[in-house]
Parts: structure tokens; C-alpha cells; sequence
């Protein structure tokens, strides 16, 4: 049967990385590459040795689909391309292309430099696997090669975050990635079309959450910013160089002009020059008020956010700064940090992930102590804010998309089949759809029933209509004889006189016998009258004669009677008949080992 | 209303609520809920109320409304699913047994109860264990249910005041009967200690009984009569206390409240005229609810889209026009021109945290607020 196999890799229950394996139609593909933020050694990587014990992984993949930027779908990517060997095309958008670089970086950086950790990629790593990357349009079909195609759709989420269409001959797979369902200030909502396709993979989270909507988290934030700013302290929001910024420098320049605030708001100039410069390569990638915005003017070119000059950070009263990195683990955010952080009147608020080894890492642990450059000790006494602005999809959301797709089968990963009983029946019941939900490192199989597209010889065609009286129901299917010959990548259907001769082969027929035993005291013609007779009126639709050379034809059965010569009455029934009319023949030796009923003239 | 103005309005309102709310909570279920009903300290239950078949959610609340010192650490504001069941009607009543994992529900369609299992950490399902057979099927009319807060599993329920029964949940087996009373629809059944019960009608009478005796129920009928037969009463009893300082609050549906003692119910300790506009086209989800860590305060809502809270202590004995305390109209914000209007369809009080409550409403969202007394 055919059948698409799906695993996620990883060991037990750990839901910190992405990286799932699909096998459809004779190819394997990578979907996502993910470090697991929460293991300092080589548990982080995926486990490839269920691809292959040892050597490289480029034979075995045909492809390999990055969705987003984010170092949990792949932060293992020049770890696998580079380190464990794989040679093949590297499929991503075109932000995420630009982005991921940018962060793999960073995050190498952290782990090299900070901890010290040897077993890890370097940036000539990254770089010779950025090289091995095919960017991807939305929408756009994308010969991986002759049987393999891919097409990416927009997924919302964060810039450039893709969810991604996978189709082998007439099997399809569609693999979400991390998407949401309801647009937010600068990303659009997730949508598909209705492809249909056997198996749409999704995370398990998504469908046992009921998110807090954004405007709830914007408020939280906005909140702690006022309240700070309202006490005379300063707030620092450490930043990657995009989305997240753009978004909330949106947010405040909002609130301030409705609020009438007068506190400074600053934005570090590498920041900007480099967010415009994506913001332009990118713009449809954000949502619609966004890209009115931008071209009006300047993204940023706020009337209350301006550029920030080091020398600010020093100036006494409320102030919200926007600085780059953003897990606080060097540069300027982190020599703001160090000035701000012995004051409980001033605020950081994180808005997103900080990687282990990372002083933002440490406060959002509790750390109140932290041991800074030249065994100094930083008292941090400010207030520490975590965040997540991320834009999820939640169970509303992931019944939404699978009304959208209509996929055939439902498979979720990171989620613990045991517990989710409930959701398995929820899709099941709706959408009368099968919901798979291996374990990782555990295989689900799919059996898929693609349509398997035959071309029909003219003349068989013709014929086959030709047979039947009444018109052709188009619903009703109908057997019909042929044969199937598969030449060439191509399957056509012929007649089997057509194909004998493109085989060169004679045609050769088979007849069975079989003779039944009767008792009938009558003549011969008589019992084959009465075998007649009874045939007759037991075959109704079937076309019986009794021809006047001593048989009875039943289609292509022939049935003759003789008597043993030992005694008249005892007659002998032969039967006759092609391998076609197997069926009948069969029926009729049965019928007539019965006996002729009495009562027949 | 223009997309952009709908998303102005909405941003106009949050902007406000940094100043009136400590915490606030936005949340979409697929689909709406008549019932918000506690069944842990942290977990409530939710149901659909579709005719042909709903679904039946444990819900965990957010890990942020309950983080104290470390709150600006922990960034978990989603309800987390814990448990799910299906059921094969509506649910316009759900109530928790207390010290069990057992849950009963009425569809508001005959007056039978539904029993459930919401399982337990290794199962995600919550199953139908069984039922309890009301005593009068009448159509159109569903049961009150109030669960007994003793060791044993026992329910109160009834859909008018002549058929109450408390049966036991495992057996079904009635243990009680209301004595002899009227036939008045209920508007509520509310254990106010282990036995003494009020069952509250829609005409303003309320029977207090108490399970242990078969005596004739006491009656106490609204303090005034109204002039219009039309008006609706609904009621509630503060609880946690004992009997003896135990409050009831009766509303109409002309905006009337009384206060009374329980052992006293002749005379209103205190009135008020509330202000009350009707909105929602039926009146089956008004609730009126004593706050049970907020002295002297009340709860009203499914008149229209918002919750209001009065502070009944600064009502008088003279028939006076009532302000509220505070007004959650997050439900009902923003609505474009052509949508109906969002009815309030329950809520609930957190049972320790003075100002928090949970709301829903009938387009399916369901609110955790927790208001700054100004």
C-alpha cells in the first residue's frame, strides 16, 4: 500500500527543537533543523543516526525545508550540513535566508566565546551552509527535482516564516512550522489553500492552548513601561534588529501620542539602518497597515522615538530604550544594563528567548547577582519583565487551518499520545479525518490512496461503451477487461487482443469440463429439454438457447447430455465452458448436481 | 465599522484599562459557554451549548495570575486544555462535586442530569459515567443543580420548585424530596451550609429548606410585590459564613435589589435601584453573585454585555438609585453595526483573590479580569 512515513527526531518527551523526516513517494526530506535550547551537550543536535549510523546524510535527503529563523527550527542547520555532512539543496524564504545567518552568529558566538564550548560550528561553518541554500517565493512551485516539488505559503508568526507544501506524484504532505491564525500589528494571519493533502503535520501545543490575544500582552507591556517611566525610572528593551522592535517601537509611539507622554523613547542607530534596509527587501512580507505605512514614509521616522547617542544612557529622568543584542549578552544593551541595573526604579523587559550562558538568560532565572568582566559583581535590583510576544496559532486557530487545507489526515508531534485522547477524538469527529501523534524518535505510517493516472486505448474505450444496453451511468463504476502495461514511466490500458500483439504473444483460450451425474428417467432430447427448461427459468438476463443440434448454450456454455450405457436413466451432463465464464459454469455444474426439480414438462 | 476604526476603538479601550485593571486576560474559545464552574484551585470547566452536540473543557488557568514574587518572570498567559469530553446536547448547567473529580450537567432542555468523570493526570478525557432522572420532563425547561459540600456526592437539582430532589450521584437514588410548595419555575439552587438550602424561583419566592427534615419548607416572597407580573427574580445567598451571618440579595429584572438576612427575611437590610438596561434579547443567563472575598459586594451580569459590581454597604433602606463599583465592558466594546449584541452568559468569582473574576460572554470569549478599586 502506498504510504507516507513521518517521524519526528529527538528522544522522549523534549518539545525544544524541530526536525521531522517525511518519506513520501520514495523521497526524504529534513522539515526544519532545530537546536534544543535546553542541553548544553549533544543532546541539543537531532539525533541523525536514525537516518544513517555514521557519514554523511547526503544521499539519504533528498531536500532539506527550513520555516523560520528561529534557533529551535534551525539552529542545528550548519551542524548538520557541516559537521555531520550533507550536500544537498537547503530550502528556505528569502528573510529567513537573510536572517538566519545573523543569528546562528550570534548564538555561536555566545556558546563559543562566552562558555567556551569546543564541539560546536564556527562562522566559516554557517557560511559555507548558507551557500547550500535555494530561497523560496510564497506561492511559487519549486522543481526539487523530477518527482519532488515544494511551494511555500505565508505563516505569519515572524518575518519570513513559512508554512511549506511537499508533493510526490499525486501524494502530498503540508508541514506548518509555527504559524498563527490572527493577524497582529506587523504580520498578517497564516493561509492556505485548499490542497488537500494526505497528511498536514502541526505542533500538539498549539491545539491544547487557548492563547491570551495580543492586545492582552500589549497592554501588559505597556503597562510596566508607564508605571516605570511614571516613577522616574527607565526602561531597556533589548532587541534583536528584527520584527519584535519594529512592533513594539509601533506600540509605544501609539500610546504615547494618545497619552500625551513626554518621556524620551530612543532606538539604537545600527538598529534602525539595518531594520529598514530588511524592511525594504521584505515588505510583503508584513501586512497590509505596515506596508502603507512604509511607503507613506520612513518606517522609522516616529515623532517620539529617536536615535540614541551612548551619552543618554547617563541622563537623569525617564527614559525607554530600544538596544541591540537581545539577550543582553554584549555590546550596548548590555553597557546600558550594567549602568541601569543597581536601580529598583528602572525596568528590562526581555521580549523574547535568551540562550543559556547569557546574562539575560541569568535574570530571567532569578538571578539577582551576576558576576560581570573583571570579577566585579552587579547587584541587578531593577525589575526583570519576560514577555513572549510570539504570534501562536491556539485550538481555535488549528481547527481553522484544517478547514482551510481539508488535508485527509491530521499528524501532530511534540505531544504525548497517551494525554491526548481528547484531541485525537476532536479532529476525528469533525473532520472524520485520522490524527497521528507519534512520539519522537517514533515513526507514524500514513497509508495514502493517491489516483494513479492510466492513459485508455481508443478502441478499448469504444468497446467497453459499446457493451450494455442502456446509457452509461458516469457514477456507477463498471469492470471492464483490459490490460495494464507499464512501459516507460507511463501506464496505458489496452485490450487484451492489443496487448498480445505488442507482446508478440498468440492468445491462448481455455475451456473447462465437468460432468454431472442425473437420474431422469426420459429420453435424451426429453432431459435436455427439461435441463433447458429449468435453466431458463433459474437464468433469468442470461441469454439461453437450445440449439437444434443437441445442446443447450448458456453464453459460452455448452451442455450436452448423454446416458452411461449401462442404464438410460442415468445421464450424463457435460458441461463446457471458457475460463471467461468461469463463474457461471461453476454455478451451473452446482446447480445441476442438484437434480432437475419435479414438476417440469 | 472600518477595520482600522474597529482596531482604534479596541486600542482606545485597552489603553484605559492600564489605569482600571491590575490584570487582564483576553481569551476565544471556538465556542461560547453558558458555564464557568471551578473545579480546582486552578482549573475551571467550560462546555458548548450547540443542540446537536458540545464539548466539555478543563481548562488550566495561566501560570501569571497565579505567580506572586516572581510574576515578572513567568510569561504564561494561555489557558492550557487539560481535559476534554463530548457531549450529545447542550450544557446550560455544569456544577463540580466537591472533593471529587465527578461532574453534573444539565442540558436546559428536560430536567435530567448528566453525569461525568473529568479524569485524572494520565487521561485527557472526560467521560459520561451515568445520569440522574429529574423527576417532571418538562420541555424547555432545564434543571438548577447545586452540589452539597459534604463528604458524600450528592446534588440538589430541580427545574421548578415542586419537583427539588438531592439525589446521590453514583446511585441516582433520590435522598430528598422539597417538601410542599408551589410550582414555580427556579432561578437557582444554593446550599448555604452541609444541609440549608434556598431555591430561588423566578417570581421572587424563595423556599430555604433544609435536607435533614421533611418539614414544610420556609417561604419567603419578595419583599414587594411587583406591579407587573412579567418580572423576573433571581437570587443569591452569601456563603462561607455561618447561616446565622449569612445575606441574601434579590434582583429583578426592573433593576430592584433588596438585602436581606436569611434568618430574617421580611425585612430588606438594605435596597437599591440598579441600573440595568436590557440588551440581550433572553434573560436565562442574568446571575447575581456575593463576592466570596469582597465585603459586601455583588456581582450582576447577563442583562447586557458588561459585568457590573455594586458595594452594597452604601445602600440605604430607601429606594435608592445605585451606581456601580465598576463596570467590565470589555465584552462588548467594539461592535461593527451589523453584529448582535454580546450578551453576558456567566461568570464567576476567583474564590480567594478579592478582585478577580472570570467572564464569558455569547460570542465565545471568556475574560480573567482583576479590577483596581478606584
Amino acid at each position: 500500500m502506498p504510504e507516507i512515513k513521518v517521524t519526528p527526531l529527538g528522544a522522549g518527551q523534549d518539545v525544544g527543537r524541530s526536525c521531522i523526516l517525511v518519506s513520501i513517494g520514495g523521497k526524504n526530506i529534513m522539515l526544519d533543523c532545530g537546536m534544543h535550547m535546553g542541553y548544553n551537550d549533544d543532546r541539543r543536535f537531532p539525533d541523525f543516526s536514525y537516518i544513517i549510523q555514521n557519514g554523511r546524510l547526503t544521499d539519504f535527503l533528498d531536500c532539506v525545508i527550513i520555516s523560520h529563523f528561529h534557533l529551535d527550527h534551525c539552529g542545528a542547520l550548519p551542524y548538520m550540513s557541516e559537521m555531520v555532512g550533507y550536500d544537498g539543496p537547503i530550502y528556505m524564504t528569502h528573510p529567513t535566508k537573510a536572517i538566519c545567518p545573523i543569528l546562528l552568529e550570534d548564538f555561536r558566538k555566545i556558546t563559543v566565546d562566552k562558555k567556551g564550548e569546543t564541539n560546536f560550528f564556527t562562522s566559516q561553518m554557517i557560511k559555507d551552509c548558507m551557500k547550500k541554500v535555494v530561497p523560496l517565493n510564497l506561492h511559487q512551485t519549486v522543481q526539487v527535482d523530477d518527482e519532488l516539488e515544494i511551494k511555500a505559503y505565508y505563516a505569519g508568526h515572524v518575518l519570513g516564516a513559512a508554512m511549506v507544501h511537499i508533493k510526490v506524484g499525486s501524494e502530498s504532505v503540508v508541514y506548518t512550522g509555527d504559524y498563527n491564525m490572527t493577524p497582529d500589528r506587523h504580520l498578517g494571519a497564516a493561509w492556505i489553500d485548499k490542497c488537500r493533502p494526505d497528511i498536514l503535520i502541526s505542533e500538539s501545543t498549539y491545539a491544547t492552548t487557548i492563547r491570551d490575544s495580543k492586545r492582552c500582552r500589549e497592554r501588559d507591556f505597556l503597562k510596566k513601561v508607564h508605571e516605570t517611566i511614571e516613577r522616574g525610572g527607565k526602561v531597556l528593551i533589548p532587541v534583536f534588529a528584527l520584527g519584535r522592535a519594529q512592533e513594539l517601537c509601533i506600540l509605544l509611539e501609539t500610546f504615547w501620542e494618545r497619552m500625551n507622554l513626554k518621556a524620551p523613547i530612543y532606538f539604537s542607530t545600527g538598529l534602525t539602518e539595518k531594520a529598514n534596509h530588511y524592511y525594504k527587501l521584505f515588505i510583503t512580507w508584513t501586512n497590509q497597515k505596515i506596508r502603507k505605512t512604509f511607503v507613506q514614509r520612513n518606517m522609522f521616522e516616529f515623532k517620539h522615538i529617536k536615535a540614541f547617542d551612548r551619552s543618554y544612557a547617563d541622563n537623569p529622568g525617564p527614559m525607554v530604550v530600544f538596544a541591540t543584542p537581545g539577550m543582553l549578552h554584549a555590546g550596548q544593551s548590555l553597557q546600558i544594563f550594567k549602568k541601569w541595573a543597581g536601580n529598583e526604579k528602572n525596568m528590562v523587559i526581555m521580549p523574547g528567548y535568551c540562550v543559556q550562558g547569557t546574562i539575560g538568560h541569568k535574570i530571567l532565572n532569578g538571578q539577582r547577582k551576576l558576576e560581570v568582566e573583571g570579577r566585579a559583581t552587579l547587584d541587578v535590583k531593577l525589575q526583570v519583565e519576560y514577555m513572549s510576544f510570539s504570534a501562536h496559532a491556539d485550538a481555535k486557530g488549528i481547527m481553522q487551518l484544517i478547514r482551510m487545507a481539508e488535508p485527509r489526515n491530521m499528524l501532530l508531534v511534540h505531544g504525548e499520545a497517551v494525554k491526548m485522547e481528547f484531541l485525537k477524538g476532536k479532529i476525528e469527529q469533525e473532520f472524520s479525518i485520522d490524527c497521528y501523534m507519534p512520539a519522537n524518535g517514533e515513526t507514524a505510517t500514513v497509508t495514502t490512496n493517491p489516483s494513479v493516472p492510466v492513459d485508455i486505448s481508443l478502441n478499448l474505450l469504444k468497446r467497453e461503451m459499446a457493451l450494455g444496453g442502456s446509457l452509461p451511468d458516469p457514477k456507477k463504476p463498471r469492470s471492464m477487461h483490459g490490460t495494464l502495461i507499464m512501459k516507460d514511466n507511463s501506464l496505458k490500458l489496452v485490450s487484451s487482443e492489443q496487448a498480445l500483439k505488442e507482446l508478440g504473444l498468440n492468445e491462448h483460450q481455455l475451456r473447462f469440463t465437468c460432468r454431472v451425474q442425473l437420474q431422469d428417467p426420459h429420453s435424451d432430447s426429453d432431459t435436455l429439454h427439461r435441463i433447458y427448461t429449468h435453466l431458463k427459468s433459474v437464468l433469468k438476463g442470461y441469454t439461453t438457447q437450445h440449439l437444434p443440434d443437441g445442446t443447450v448454450i448458456v453464453e459460452s456454455i455448452v451442455i450436452k447430455v448423454s446416458s452411461t450405457p449401462e442404464d438410460a436413466n442415468t445421464k450424463v451432463i457435460l458441461l463446457s465452458w471458457s475460463y471467461q465464464d468461469e463463474d457461471l459454469g461453476s454455478f451451473l455444474s452446482a446447480l445441476l448436481k442438484k437434480g432437475l426439480p419435479s414438476g417440469l414438462c | 465599522m472600518e477595520e482600522t476604526e474597529f482596531a482604534d476603538v479596541l486600542d482606545e479601550w485597552f489603553i484605559e484599562t492600564l489605569k482600571t485593571y491590575k490584570d487582564l486576560y483576553v481569551y476565544q474559545l471556538e465556542n461560547p459557554t453558558q458555564v464557568i464552574e471551578w473545579t480546582s484551585e486552578k482549573n475551571i470547566c467550560v462546555a458548548g451549548n450547540s443542540l446537536s452536540k458540545s464539548e466539555i473543557l478543563e481548562l488550566h488557568l495561566p501560570q501569571r495570575l497565579f505567580a506572586q514574587e516572581i510574576k515578572g518572570l513567568c510569561t504564561e498567559r494561555d489557558f492550557k486544555v487539560v481535559r476534554g469530553g463530548f457531549t450529545d446536547g447542550p450544557v446550560c448547567c455544569l456544577v463540580h462535586v466537591p472533593g471529587t473529580r465527578c461532574a453534573v450537567t444539565n442540558d436546559g432542555l428536560t430536567s435530567d442530569l448528566q453525569v461525568w468523570d473529568l479524569g485524572s493526570d494520565d487521561r485527557d478525557v472526560i467521560r459520561r459515567t451515568g445520569g440522574i432522572r429529574g423527576s417532571r420532563n418538562v420541555a424547555g425547561s432545564g434543571s438548577r443543580i447545586a452540589a452539597q459540600p459534604s463528604s458524600q456526592p450528592q446534588v440538589l437539582h430541580g427545574a421548578w420548585s415542586s419537583d427539588v430532589q438531592l439525589s446521590n450521584v453514583t446511585s441516582g437514588q433520590t435522598l430528598y424530596k422539597l417538601g410542599p410548595t408551589s410550582a414555580d419555575p427556579l432561578t437557582s439552587l444554593q446550599f448555604v451550609s452541609n444541609c440549608v438550602f434556598l431555591a430561588s424561583c423566578c417570581n421572587g419566592n424563595i423556599y430555604i429548606a433544609d435536607t435533614r427534615t421533611s418539614a414544610a419548607p420556609q417561604l419567603s416572597p419578595p419583599l414587594q410585590s411587583s406591579p407587573c407580573d412579567s418580572v423576573l427574580w433571581w437570587a443569591d445567598a452569601s456563603s462561607g459564613l455561618e447561616p446565622c451571618c449569612c445575606r441574601v440579595i434579590r434582583l429583578s429584572s426592573s433593576g430592584h435589589a433588596t438585602v436581606s438576612d436569611l434568618r430574617n427575611q421580611k425585612e430588606a437590610v438594605s435596597q437599591a435601584q440598579l441600573n440595568i438596561k436590557t440588551r440581550c434579547c433572553c434573560l436565562n443567563h442574568v446571575r447575581v453573585s456575593w463576592a466570596p472575598a469582597l465585603d459586601n459586594c455583588v456581582a450582576v451580569s447577563g442583562f447586557d454585555g458588561a459585568v457590573q459590581i455594586y458595594n452594597t454597604s452604601c445602600w440605604g433602606t430607601a429606594l435608592l438609585e445605585a451606581q456601580p463599583l465598576f463596570q467590565h465592558c470589555g465584552h462588548a466594546i467594539a461592535l461593527r453595526s451589523n453584529d448582535v449584541p454580546v450578551c453576558i452568559t456567566s461568570h464567576v468569582w476567583h474564590p480567594e483573590r478579592p478582585r478577580t473574576l472570570l467572564s464569558a460572554a455569547s460570542d465565545g470569549s471568556v475574560h480573567v479580569w482583576d479590577w483596581v478599586d478606584s
